[in-house]
């Protein structure tokens, strides 16, 4: 190479190596540049030029440091970045909503934010630092942000017990167990109760074959896809138990055979004496002294009948038991009498009570029933089934195994498949890559493949077994939440011992009275020691409360003590002994420590105690506003007319002390009484009495029209 | 050698230009009412749904325990208690009565009852059964549903001088 051109190329090079010099130091400034223009960095310094310009600056930037903020929980396995960038979460100035994202303060909640992180209520990813990977789903981290309205599924993570701050949890436990989720699922803290579905040992003495097919084709119960629920086609807020199964007409044929020979004990005799059939038969007051029957029997407190009112048929009553409109036209009348005299005689497990019948009015209220209660177009399009074949029945019994059946419904000899459903207890930590989602065109996300599949069980997996449930959008959502909460068992022992379990309430009194309680089912709608239904009263500690007598009397002839209330307890026809059996239990062993009957004397009042305790309950404290007295005064709580003749005087000292020590969750705010008023007011409030007398038929109609007109 | 400073160059700005203009993700923005703890349908307009927040939802559940007997025209259980009471009680959506109260004076009035501020006597105190915090979440939750809308008043004057 000639020198000239060797000097000419150094410096062609030079320039090179000038410019990739420039080109080196500019890449090597990128690494710097790019860390400076970090996300979670700009949200930094953002947040310090939002600050400045806020009259608390100082109180703002106390804790700020300018890298990365870290909540790191090793007991349960969370590492919580999110106060990198969510810096004002805790601060109380920046709750108001004109405040930007992601500098807002988070609305005041039970836990601390700064304790317990933010991953833990919302998930999310916690130790990413940008923005998109904290919040959506990512291949590394497939739980993303839980939507808001879902996140008191995390309460339930570690709150097993259910929180009066939950509302929208609770309501979806609840459905999981009304619903007979855990028929097919294993739910965990949802137990199994002794009877799911109806017992269908005996179903032929009660139903026809076409009924049975008619039934489960169409069940009475059904949501349309709006989630309005009707009842035989009457509006009502009940819950739909029975879901729709996609049968084909041989399989209903099948089913239908099968069910109609399941005959395995015959009706226990169920003649009603024929003295009292030749006298009743011709009379023309039959029919409508039965339904006055029916109606003073209370029995719909738990059933509810189609009633047109202004043009208008909606369902009044309760939904304890089933709806009864058609009920004439269902049932055998045979069965119906046997049934009313022991329910037990025909499923042990269900909830009806025993009543104490008389022939007559047995009778009356049967001929009511299957004369009134019927629709002769009940079995409209259900097609001549004729005698089952042995081959229908074959069918019918292997689809009755196979379709599940037998998870819900009992038939003696026939033994379920345990687990048929898949088992849900740790759904609502799964991934979505866990998931099946079929053809359905859906997110890919937890959340809308569990409520696609609770909208549709085929839309996610054409071969579902699991019947079609139809929904409106707050059960439909509170399922959703139940079923997210449960993220199955804790993994690490600190994390167990965070766990709030579920309390197991329990009551199993023995000897006479446990007989007695057992025939009245008491616990269907009275709660004892946090065991029972809601309907009526808690009466864990009535033996306190009461007067022996009162109750017995008030056993043998129920009266409202609420002039709101609309249900109110049925007429059992006890008989004397029943009713002292049950009274002397409950004074007894029904006591609250802090109400013990025998230790204040009534004989210590003296009249100017009553007339100062009645200057206190009308003027000071105006009890009148929530108390009703001789007829004027407030709905909220009981009438006190025959407060004297109904409370013990400790209880009602107790009870102004403290109302809350003794029934937790009563509404009667608990005051700040000095002991001289709370003797005074008890001392009035036993003056006040009022002798209850039997009632008249003329005023049951009465007050069950009034309460049938507030409707429900 | 002209080439190679216009590749150098391009090259450069290109390396520049690329790092700097990296896309943000948007963060999420939900719709208010899916990203609601709970909702209350307006009481003067049913099609209207208003989303509460944890505390106000708290502060739903409370007052349909405690306050729906007399100060709602409906209540769970049926017909309202309000019109048995003189002077009648404010319904709790009351905004042009309510919002001119101060906080101050609800929280007051609230736990100590109606006596202890000269009013009705038939508002009993509820200090000794609600904390101080399920007290607020009322006051939250009537702020919530107040028509017309309830507008907080101005912030207080700062206690710092501003910058």
């Amino acid at each position: 190479m000639p020198a000239e051109e060797m000097g000419k190329l150094t410096g062609r090079t030079r320039v090179i190596f000038a410019v990739s010099s420039v080109v080196f130091l500019a890449v090597l400034a990128i690494s710097p540049f790019k860390d400076f223009r970090r996300e979670w960095k700009q949200y930094k310094r953002s947040y310090l030029r939002f600050t400045q310009g806020r009259p608390d600056t100082k109180k703002l930037l106390a804790d700020y440091r300018p890298d990365i903020d870290q909540i790191w929980l090793p007991g349960m396995n969370v590492v919580d970045r999110c106060t990198t960038c969510h810096q004002g979460i805790t601060q109380a100035s920046l709750a108001d909503k004109a405040v930007p994202q992601p500098f807002r303060a988070h609305p005041p909640i039970p836990h601390n934010v700064r304790d317990w992180g933010c991953t833990v209520c919302h998930r999310g990813q916690g130790p990413a630092t940008e923005v998109a990977e904290a919040h959506e789903s990512t291949l590394a981290w497939e739980q993303p942000i839980l939507p808001t309205r879902f996140v008191q599924a995390s309460c339930g993570t570690c709150h097993y017990a259910n929180l009066p701050q939950t509302p929208q949890l609770t309501r979806g436990r609840e459905l999981l167990a009304e619903l007979n989720c855990q028929g097919c699922h294993r739910l965990p803290g949802i137990e199994r109760p002794v009877m799911l579905g109806p017992d269908l040992t005996n179903i032929g003495t009660k139903v026809r074959r076409e009924w049975i097919y008619k039934w489960l084709k169409e069940p009475r119960t059904i949501v349309d896809k709006d989630g309005d629920v009707t009842v035989n086609g009457y509006e009502t807020e009940e819950e739909p138990r029975m879901p729709k199964f996609r049968l084909t007409e041989t399989e209903l044929r099948g089913l239908s055979a099968y069910l109609s020979v399941q005959k395995a004990k015959a009706l226990a005799p169920s003649k009603i004496d024929v003295r009292v059939v030749a006298a009743w038969s011709k009379n023309p007051e039959l029919i409508s002294q039965g339904e006055l029957r029916f109606r003073q029997m209370f029995c719909s407190t738990c059933h509810s009948l189609a009633v047109t009112r202004a043009g208008e048929t909606k369902l009044i009553g309760g939904d304890i038991g089933p709806e009864l409109t058609k009920v004439g036209s269902k049932v055998s009348p045979d069965w119906l009498i046997a049934w009313l005299r022991d329910p037990q005689g025909y499923l042990p497990h269900t909830r009806m009570p025993r009543y104490g019948w008389s022939d007559e009015d047995l009778y009356k209220v049967t001929q009511y029933i299957t004369t009134k209660l019927t629709d002769s177009d009940l079995l409209t399009g259900v097609p001549q089934l004729g005698q089952p074949s042995e081959q229908e029945i074959q069918l019918g019994h292997r689809l009755f195994l196979e379709k599940g059946c037998a998870s819900c419904h009992l038939i003696d000899g026939l033994n379920p498949q345990r687990d048929f459903g898949p088992d849900l207890s740790a759904l609502g930590g799964k991934n979505a890559s866990d998931l099946e989602f079929g053809a359905a065109k859906i997110p890919h996300n937890l959340v809308s493949y569990i409520q696609a599949k609770l909208q549709d069980p085929t839309s996610v997996n054409t071969a579902a077994r699991m019947p079609q449930y139809n929904w409106n959008q707050s059960d439909l959502d509170a399922i959703t939440t139940a079923l997210l909460s449960m993220k199955g068992a804790p993994a690490t022992s600190a994390l167990q011992n965070l766990v709030v379990a579920r309390k197991e309430a329990a009551f199993h009194p023995s000897g006479l009275f446990a007989e007695v309680f057992e025939r009245y089912k008491c616990y269907t709608c009275h709660k004892f020691n946090g065991y029972g239904g809601n309907l009526a009263p808690d009466l864990t500690y009535e033996g306190s409360r009461a007067q022996r007598q009162w109750l017995v009397d008030f056993l043998k002839n129920p009266q409202t003590l609420r002039p709101t209330l609309v249900l109110r307890m049925p007429q059992f026809n006890m008989s004397d002994r029943d009713a002292t059996t049950l009274a002397d239990y409950m004074t007894m062993v029904l006591q609250h420590p802090a109400a013990n009957p025998a230790s204040v004397d009534a004989k210590q009042f003296t009249p100017p105690m009553v007339a100062l305790g009645k200057q206190l309950y009308e003027v000071k404290y105006q009890c009148q506003s929530c108390h009703t007295v001789g007829g004027t005064g407030g709905y909220v709580g009981p009438n006190l007319n025959n407060a004297g003749g109904w409370l013990t005087a400790a209880w009602i000292e107790a009870w102004l002390r403290n109302p809350q020590a003794l029934i937790p969750d009563t509404i009667e705010p608990r005051r700040s009484f000095t002991e001289d008023e709370i003797r005074a007011l008890t001392a009035y409030l036993m003056t006040l009495r009022q002798s209850i007398k039997p009632q008249k038929t003329a005023r049951i109609t009465a007050t069950h029209a009034a309460a049938q007109g507030a409707g429900r | 050698m002209k080439f190679q400073v216009w590749i150098g160059a391009l090259l450069l700005v290109t390396v520049v230009a690329i790092s700097g203009c990296r896309k943000h993700a948007e963060a999420p923005k939900p719709d208010p009412l899916l990203s609601a703890y709970d909702t209350e349908p307006d009481w003067t307009d049913a099609q209207k749904i208003i989303p509460l927040d944890y505390q106000q939802s708290q502060g739903k559940r409370i007052f349909y325990q405690q306050c729906v007997w007399c100060h709602a025209d409906a209540t769970p259980a049926g017909p309202s208690n309000r019109s048995n009471l003189t002077p009648v009680p404010p319904v709790l959506n009351d905004g042009a009565t309510l919002n001119a109260e101060s906080d101050e004076f609800m929280q007051n009035i609230i736990t100590l009852g109606g006596s202890a501020l000269g009013k009705s006597a038939m508002m009993p105190p509820y200090g000794k059964m609600l904390s101080a915090e399920e007290i607020r979440s009322v006051m939250a939750f009537t702020r919530a549903v107040a028509q017309p809308a309830y507008e907080p008043p101005g912030r207080p004057a700062s206690q710092y001088s501003p910058k």
